[in-house]
């Protein structure tokens, strides 16, 4: 049943919306200050090399150089990373990508500093780089870590996969392999350092975590954490790309030889295309088996993900993506198995969808072969197949937590693209061109798997003016989230929403809440907002007693003010008398998120207490004099749980259907021999606004008990079914299949080319 | 060089910026709209002791009609041609080509003499002007010359102009009433791309689906720009039904030689060749029949 709501729900502008779109707001590496100096950051010259020596006089004599800085100069531990701080601060011995830092500069001009760049000489002995992740995990390959080169492996079995196999009407087998996907985030790497006479150092770098940031800082510089302050929001676009340090640890080093002065580091987009993380490249091999009647009876996964140089969030890449790797499905038979490996091959980490992406275009392609081959619907095979709430999934865990896939399933049979696709498949804007129709369906989880403690923290100040300060660590990442949290603070406070201001990612003013990461900070920032509001209400209800000399029973909330018998009272005096009584302001709210009690065996970390749910339809046209596809219509169906603020989910979903586009047609940094082919923008393709189309969402809402106000996430799944969608589309309108991401032209032109060679008549 | 030490020297007039080149410091540069300069030297790859910036000589934009050619002015942009009604009425090819110039704040910013002067096989200007039978001056202090487009190109990045020259005049054949262009452009998007394969295509026309002769450019399958002799030479045997629009593009493939670079493999952009040319002349037909 749902309550009577004022905000929750409601079509709430963006608070942060005028000052962005009119460019008025300044990202942190707009700043300029007067006394600044500039940071650069010397990258390796090689993929792989030892090195011998780094010579760094000459540089330091340049005039206008304030400092050059090496391994020699890290006070603490030289090495960072989330889960294993397996990455160098500045390599000493050897480099294992170009992405590699080796020195930092600072001087008082960015020529100056770029001078002293190609003045410091580094003496390499150049080793066959290791650039494929098969090879790696070959004996004969070079070790890039002591521990070898498979950094993790999981691996999941449930029910009598060879039996099911020998028993299956039909089996389909393929192998699917998806490109570098790069953030592309507007605002590219960078921040400033500045540590003031005492000692005091300021860190102001977009991130999505700041307290482990500020950890890192502190591990590398053998320092205090509580005498560095870190804060990492407002961020101009991350997408996972600023999970992992990025210059913080750079800025902090350099901060601590310019004599106060701050020193700036911003990237350029050719050496954050170099130094920056990507998605992790997949090969995956799937075999799937069904009965006659479709019904999914096994499925065989090896995943071999390519993580570079360094495992950052690798691990747990891998280990969602085979925790997904059968799709929202109740599959009984499974055997999953997935590398995490190293190579010269740049740095891969954490990006939106973190591993699902790569596995759903094999579950989801191999239903649609099924499907076909057994002459069902592809919507009837995944309603058949899909798990609900209290069934046990392919993992083999009983889902307590809500399940929205069927009426998403629903949702999308009975809207216009799908029940008139033939119509719209017919109207081809010229006669060489054909149009295809497809959905597909994924999920993904929310928050963190078993394993990592997973908490929430919010506190909320009353200010002078009788305005609200909320303030959560989950930053502002680009989504919206701080929008949610004044909806969810104004909706229990009572108040409107203009009496709310959001503070986020600043160690000195908000409470450690986690991550902005893992699709959570809606479910995570929210409920630590409304674990705290009622705490506020106790403060100013309690407040009101004493100032109106009335037992407390007779305090009403009403909007906007507190009132007993005839009396009201404002915030503002309750501000007041707090004030001069010197009684604290600000409450604070805390939780633990729910966790699945048992980890499935060798799964490192499923199941995940709660999973957002979506499906896609899509429409796309095929030019196959040139192979070029134009995606014109999607249908974005998310089950988001409750829905705080419809204009957030619409942006969501519409931002992360078009990465999903680029995923699917454009998207790839080209690396070879350890070298990046791919430089900037001029060669990373991503969809402009001539290749968006139209979008529409309908969200159904399978709410979630414990989120807030029935909320769960989306901030991921929203780029996921649109990229097997679109690759099934491309086959409904042309017969071909792309097994290999980015469908460029040139490959769905082979494709068709190939088809008519062999002279097979596309089947639909 | 560092970039902050390259002198910018700014003529006030077309003499003055020719007595300029003509003192023969070879480490000068000209510089119109900067798209394709500012990268170079960002790049580190163009570092002039000084720029020589021509930018506000304007005598040098202007579109205007003489002796029944058009001529066109060498800093004229690519958005002055996209919004000229001359140039769209005579010389259609040439703005579909300009729209299809990099973004929007590209085509404010560059110069039709630039993208002639850069001699890039990928140029989006040029194979249009090769339809439209442009000849080129130069100019230097103490003589001029008028080179035909498809003389002007030595190699990529390469032409005639000597040192001391510099365009100051493109003057183009306009299309006559029964002559019509289009220009067809492959690359990895359909906006702000660098072309895989570009094409542009004249025709002129008879009745109904009959050609008199025509005139087809293609980009970047040949070191430069390259026109298609053997199509052209099929264009007027037979009226251009949709089976022999098939066939003469068929041809397309035998006529350029491109290599394997970043954006696609030599092999696509010969299939490339000939898939542009059949749409172009689908399209054109198309157009030809609602005119």
């Amino acid at each position: 049943m749902k309550q009577l709501l004022n905000w929750i729900g409601k079509r709430v502008k963006r608070l942060d919306g005028p000052e962005k779109v009119t460019g008025a707001l300044k990202y942190m590496t707009d700043f300029h200050f007067e006394n600044m100096v500039w940071g650069k950051v010397l990258r390796a010259t090689y993929p792989y090399a030892k090195i011998h020596s780094i010579q760094t006089d000459k540089a330091k004599q340049l005039p206008g150089v304030i400092c050059i800085l090496t391994h020699e100069d890290i006070p603490g531990f030289n090495g960072f990373g989330i889960v294993v701080p397996d990455q160098p601060v500045l390599a000493s011995d050897i480099v294992r990508c170009t992405g590699d830092a080796i020195a930092l500069v600072a001087a008082e001009t960015l020529e100056i500093a770029e001078q002293a760049l190609s003045l410091i000489e580094v003496d390499y002995e150049p080793l066959e780089a290791v650039t494929d992740a098969e090879q790696a995990m070959s004996a004969e390959a070079p070790k890039l870590h002591p521990d070898g080169n498979i950094h993790s492996h999981v691996k999941i079995k449930n029910g009598n996969i060879d039996k099911a196999f020998r028993e299956a009407d039909i089996i389909v087998e393929n192998t699917f392999y998806s490109p570098r996907q790069m953030h592309a985030f507007i605002e590219t790497e960078g921040g400033w350092g500045v540590m003031d006479e005492e000692g005091f150092i300021t860190i102001r770098c977009p991130g999505q975590y700041a307290y482990r940031d500020r950890m890192q800082i502190a591990r590398a510089l053998a320092y205090n954490p509580e005498r560095i302050r870190v804060i990492s929001s407002p961020i101009g676009g991350a997408f996972g790309g600023k999970d992992e340090i990025t210059v913080q640890i750079y800025l902090a080093l350099l901060a601590m030889h310019t004599n106060g002065r701050p020193v700036k580091i911003h990237l350029s987009r050719e050496e954050s295309v170099i130094a920056g993380i990507k998605r992790h490249p997949f090969k995956v091999r799937m075999r799937t088996a069904a009965k006659k009647d479709g019904t999914l009876l096994a499925n065989e996964v090896r995943a071999v993900a390519d993580t570079g140089a360094y495992a950052s969030l690798g691990g747990a890449v891998i280990a969602l993506a085979i925790e997904h790797s059968c799709g929202p499905y109740k599959i009984p038979n499974v055997n999953l198995e997935g590398f995490c490996v190293y190579t010269n091959n740049g740095i891969s980490g954490a990006f939106r969808g973190f591993g699902v992406n790569q596995v759903c275009i094999g579950i989801e392609t191999h239903l649609d072969m099924i499907a076909e081959q057994l002459g069902l619907d592809p919507i009837e095979i995944r309603k058949k197949n899909v798990y609900h709430q209290g069934e046990v999934s392919s993992m083999g865990h009983v889902v307590k937590s809500s399940v929205g896939t069927f009426k998403t399933l629903e949702a999308a049979e009975n809207c216009d693209l799908w029940k008139n696709r033939n119509q719209y498949k017919k109207e081809v804007s010229e006669p060489w061109k054909k149009r295809g129709v497809a959905l597909a369906t994924s999920f993904h989880g929310i928050g963190m798997g078993i394993g990592l403690p997973d908490y929430g923290a919010a506190s909320i100040e009353l200010l002078p003016d009788g305005k609200f300060l909320v303030a959560v660590g989950c930053e502002e990442i680009g989504g919206g989230n701080g929008t949610a949290y004044a909806q969810v603070a104004a909706e229990i406070l009572n108040c409107d929403i203009s009496k709310i201001k959001v503070i986020q990612g600043d160690t000195s003013k908000t409470l450690d809440g986690g991550t902005v990461t893992a699709s959570r900070s809606t479910y995570t920032g929210g409920r630590a907002v409304a674990t705290a509001a009622p705490n506020m209400i106790k403060l100013l209800s309690n407040t009101a007693a004493v100032i109106l000399k009335v037992p407390l029973s007779e305090i009403k909330i009403l909007r906007d003010c507190l009132a007993a018998k005839e009396e009201i009272l404002s915030y503002e005096a309750i501000y007041e008398y707090l004030y001069i009584h010197h009684q604290p302001t600000k409450v604070e709210g805390h939780f633990l998120l729910p966790k699945e009690k048992t980890e499935i065996k060798g799964s490192g970390g499923a199941p995940h207490h709660l999973y957002g749910y979506l499906t896609h339809v899509v429409m796309v046209e095929v030019d196959t004099l040139t192979g070029e596809t134009e995606v014109l219509r999607v249908v974005s169906i998310p089950d988001a749980g409750r829905v705080i603020n419809p204009q957030g989910l619409e942006g969501q979903a519409e931002g992360g259907a078009v990465m999903g586009i680029g995923y699917t047609l454009y998207e790839d940094v080209i690396i070879e021999e350890g070298f990046h082919k791919t430089k900037n923008f001029t060669d990373y393709i991503i969809p402009t606004i001539r290749e968006t189309p139209l979008i529409e969402t309908f969200p159904v809402e399978d709410e979630e008990q414990t989120g807030p106000f029935g909320a769960k996430g989306i901030g991921e799944v929203v780029m996921i079914p649109i990229i097997p969608a679109i690759m099934s589309a491309i086959y409904d309108a042309t017969g071909a299949r792309i097994y290999h991401l980015p469908a460029t032209p040139e490959r769905i032109f082979n494709a068709l080319k190939e088809m008519k060679k062999q002279n097979i008549q596309p089947s639909r | 060089m560092l970039v902050s030490e390259i002198e910018i020297i700014t003529p006030i007039s077309v003499n003055d910026c020719l007595l300029l080149l003509s003192k023969n410091e070879t480490e000068h540069r000209i510089i119109a709209g900067g798209t394709d300069a500012v990268v170079r030297m960002k790049e580190g790859k163009w570092r002039p002791s000084a720029w020589i910036n021509i930018k506000g000589l304007k005598d040098l934009r202007y579109i205007k009609e003489k002796n029944g050619a058009i001529h066109i002015g060498p800093l004229t942009t690519h958005t002055d041609i996209i919004h000229s009604p001359l140039l769209q009425k005579r010389a259609d090819v040439l703005v579909e080509a300009c729209r299809e110039v990099g973004a929007v704040q590209m085509q404010n910013m560059g110069t039709i003499g630039g993208n002639i002067g850069t001699a890039s096989p990928a140029g989006d200007t040029i194979p249009a002007l090769y339809v439209l039978e442009a000849s080129i001056e130069l100019q230097s202090i103490n003589s001029s010359r008028i080179i035909p487009i498809n003389q002007l190109f030595t190699g990529p990045g390469r032409t005639v102009i000597k040192p001391n020259e510099m365009i100051t005049n493109i003057i183009i054949k306009p299309q006559t009433e029964n002559e019509i262009g289009i220009f067809q452009k492959l690359g990895p998007r359909k906006a702000q791309s660098i072309s895989i394969v570009n094409v542009a295509i004249m025709l002129s026309m008879a009745s109904n689906r009959e050609c008199l002769g025509g005139k087809i450019a293609f980009g970047s399958v040949a070191p430069t720009i390259i026109r298609a002799k053997k199509c052209e030479a099929l264009l007027s045997l037979n009226p251009l039904t949709d089976d022999i629009i098939e066939n003469i593009a068929k041809v397309a493939w035998k006529e350029v030689m491109p290599i394997t670079d970043g954006r696609a493999t030599a092999e696509y952009r010969r299939d490339m060749a000939s898939a542009l040319l059949e749409r172009g002349l689908f399209r054109l037909m198309r157009r030809w029949e609602n005119k």
